[in-house]
């Protein structure tokens, strides 16, 4: 009797292990997926607005049913937000630390200064033997300096195109404002992404617009006085005044504007400078203020997930809505190239995943459809939001106007 | 540019160099008594400024009341600096509160980061209108209102360490620890005292300098804690109208070689500035007149 029971219960109990580790458990595989950028710093609301964001999409495909993997189980995306502190040093130690476990691919960094050289680092031309560089698939959502991908077959980016939405707007402005005539710029020197975007960008744009370019005024990431630039602006009377900074000169300058009573027609900002950071710092200064993104939660999709962002505790923009797009990118890519995420797959599935990024002609995103570049870049779908009330508020969309 | 403007960015850079000053007082004042450096000093004043904050944000207080909160919460931080990174720590070891000072700097500023995620906060002005024209040249009547409050401070600064009995024992503690223990001075309470002081004139700085940005960033506390630390060696470690007019210099200078050359440029010749002092008058401004 006793041995019956014995045998009973054992019985009983290998049944209910079968059922908890049974046809589910063993079908079912984590997809690891790591993001990385600054979540220290001046910088880290970037980081929490990414991590929330990943972690918003990886919820939303999880309990959808997750990847479906190349042998048919299931992958369940498992997701880890590391700190790269914005700086080079850091964003490629994390990046190898990451390369040399389980993850199949790594969507970052926030900081251009980091993507330049960690792009670097990575196998410049995929397959080549001669070539010991990391073999490891990064797709960008922040670091927006144009050009970068090109550095490695490894690289890819879903970033908007500032080129293409700076030239739209300024043709924009000349068509709807004919009387605006010159542009003053106010630029962040020190900022890799800032200088960029004024010197390789809309100082370009501009011209071809028919606009007069009058100059520019100088300052510093961390400059506190801002006197003698307005006193330049000022002097140069500009219809427009382009200012490529982040949200903490931005306020600055425009604060010292309002002190000084400088007034221009009309105020462009640069794409990073579309986000709360800005109305937390100057939303009575940054009144009126137009700048070309793209994201703003238009459609249900957009306002979907700026809400599940939200859950956890992050604010979607231009930067973190490239962050969910690029979850739910490569959950389909994963799904078409048969990853099958078992530990012995790994190099494999990165490689997999690299051919499957690099065939891409276009991609599903918030706003619509982004168009992929020989290059590994993305021409994004974008609008022109300006400041109102407080508020980011949608002054035009290029694509259904 | 021409002349009006030069003479403007000077005017400017004097009303923003106050600010310096009481920076460079408070790097100063510690050194003056224990002769180390503390060099969170700028992230407490600053850290201070963002305890201000929480009144107007957070309890409904009128903006105004951002200014004795800031000034109250960096005389704690500057105490509690004091415990952390100099009660304990054994004062023997010249590197030993330079590390923690400066390991108090960072923890300071990640701190500020993590609560505000690194966004710009709004600090309240204290003058929100037109600025005085005189002339061809142009005063922020904020900025002017920076330089009266920060020569304010300075001035009760003086008045407490040369016309009270506490000020005279900073000063013995300063010049002769031993005989000011001696003639029954208590040595950690002066030693706290000065922190908490220092503390209070950094809230100032630290409020003025939200006032006059507009704003406080993270990013303001290395600039600072530099300019301070290059105020302090002009002026003469130690000296406090050393600092004063260091300060002073230091905001015209800056502002000049911007004017003159460019704002890349600016930070270099401040620096060659220092360089000049370090090695032509290595004791600073007022190195002929002692320590205060």
């Amino acid at each position: 009797m006793r041995k019956t029971a014995l045998l009973l219960g054992s019985a009983f109990v290998a049944l209910a292990g079968l059922a908890v580790t049974g046809p589910a458990g063993a079908q079912e595989r984590s997809v690891v997926i790591k993001g990385f950028g600054a979540k220290s710093g001046v910088v880290r609301s970037f980081g929490v607005n990414s991590e929330a964001a990943m972690r918003a999409a990886a919820e939303l495909i999880n309990s959808q049913g997750g990847v479906k993997l190349g042998d048919g189980a299931t992958g369940k995306i498992e997701v880890e937000f590391l700190d790269d502190r914005c700086t080079a040093e850091e964003g490629i130690s994390v990046v190898r630390r990451i390369a040399s476990g389980p993850t199949l691919v790594a969507i970052g960094p926030t900081c251009s200064n980091v993507a330049e050289p960690l792009f670097g680092v990575l196998q410049k031309k995929a397959g080549d033997a001669s070539d010991s560089g990391l073999q490891f698939p990064i797709f960008t959502d922040v670091a927006i300096k144009g050009g970068l991908a090109k550095i490695s077959e490894w690289a890819f980016r879903n970033v908007p195109s500032e080129a293409e939405m700076y030239t739209s707007l300024f043709s924009w402005v000349k068509q709807t404002k004919p009387d605006l005539k010159t542009i003053f710029a106010g630029v962040e020197e020190n900022f890799a992404h800032s200088r960029a975007t004024w010197y390789a960008v809309m100082k370009e744009a501009a011209p071809k617009a028919g606009l007069e370019v009058k100059g520019e005024a100088k300052w510093l990431l961390e400059d506190t006085n801002f006197a003698q630039q307005v006193r330049e602006i000022k002097a140069a009377a500009p219809d427009i005044l382009a200012i490529a900074a982040h949200p903490f000169t931005t306020c600055g300058v425009l604060k010292e504007m309002r002190r000084q009573g400088v007034k221009v027609k009309m105020l462009i900002g640069l794409t990073s400078s579309s986000s709360l950071e800005t109305l937390q710092g100057c939303a009575r200064e940054a009144e009126g203020i137009v700048i070309p993104t793209s994201f703003a939660p238009v459609n249900q999709a957009a306002e979907a997930a700026a809400a599940q962002a939200a859950k956890f505790n992050g604010s979607l923009d231009l930067h973190s809505a490239a962050t969910y797009e690029n979850m739910f990118i490569l959950k389909k890519l994963m799904e078409e190239q048969g990853v099958l995420a078992k530990p012995d797959t790994v190099q494999a599935d990165r490689e997999k995943i690299r051919k499957g990024l690099a065939a891409l002609k276009e991609t599903g995103g918030l706003l619509g459809t982004s168009k992929r570049t020989d290059d590994r870049e993305a021409v994004k779908p974008y609008l022109y939001v300006h400041a109102k009330d407080g508020k980011w508020v949608v002054l035009h969309n290029p694509v259904t106007n | 540019m021409g002349f009006v403007d030069y003479v403007q960015a000077i005017i400017d850079g004097l009303l923003f160099g106050t600010t310096y000053s009481l920076i460079g007082i408070g790097f100063t004042l510690v050194f003056g008594v224990m002769q180390k450096i503390n060099m969170s000093y700028a992230a407490g004043s600053l850290a201070g400024a963002y305890c201000g904050l929480v009144g107007p944000q957070l309890m409904g207080l009128p903006p105004w009341s951002v200014f004795p909160l800031s000034i109250a919460a960096s005389g704690v931080i500057g105490y509690l600096i004091y415990l952390t990174c100099f009660r304990f720590i054994p004062l023997a070891s010249p590197l030993a509160t330079l590390m923690s000072t400066v390991g108090m700097l960072l923890l300071l500023d990640e701190i500020i980061v993590h609560s505000t995620a690194g966004m710009p906060q709004n600090y309240p002005a204290i003058y929100d209108g037109d600025p005085i024209e005189i002339g061809d040249f142009m005063l922020r009547a904020d900025l002017v209102g920076v330089f009266l409050v920060c020569v304010v401070a300075m001035a009760v600064l003086l008045a407490l360490l040369y016309r009270t009995r506490l000020g005279m024992a900073t000063r013995a503690v300063a010049q002769q620890p031993v005989a000011a223990q001696l003639c029954g001075m208590r040595l950690q309470a002066v030693n706290g005292l000065t922190f908490v002081i220092a503390g209070l004139l950094g809230g100032v700085a630290g409020a003025m300098i939200g006032a006059s940005v507009g704003m406080l960033s993270p990013l303001i506390a290395g600039p600072i804690t530099v300019k301070g630390l290059i105020v302090t060696v002009i002026g003469g470690l130690g000296s406090i109208p050393g600092a004063i007019v260091a300060g002073l210099m230091v905001g015209a200078a800056e502002n000049l070689f911007q004017a003159l050359r460019n704002v890349t440029e600016r930070d270099i010749y401040v620096m060659l500035l220092l360089f000049v002092f370090l090695v032509v008058r290595p004791g600073g401004l007022f190195s002929g007149r002692g320590h205060d």
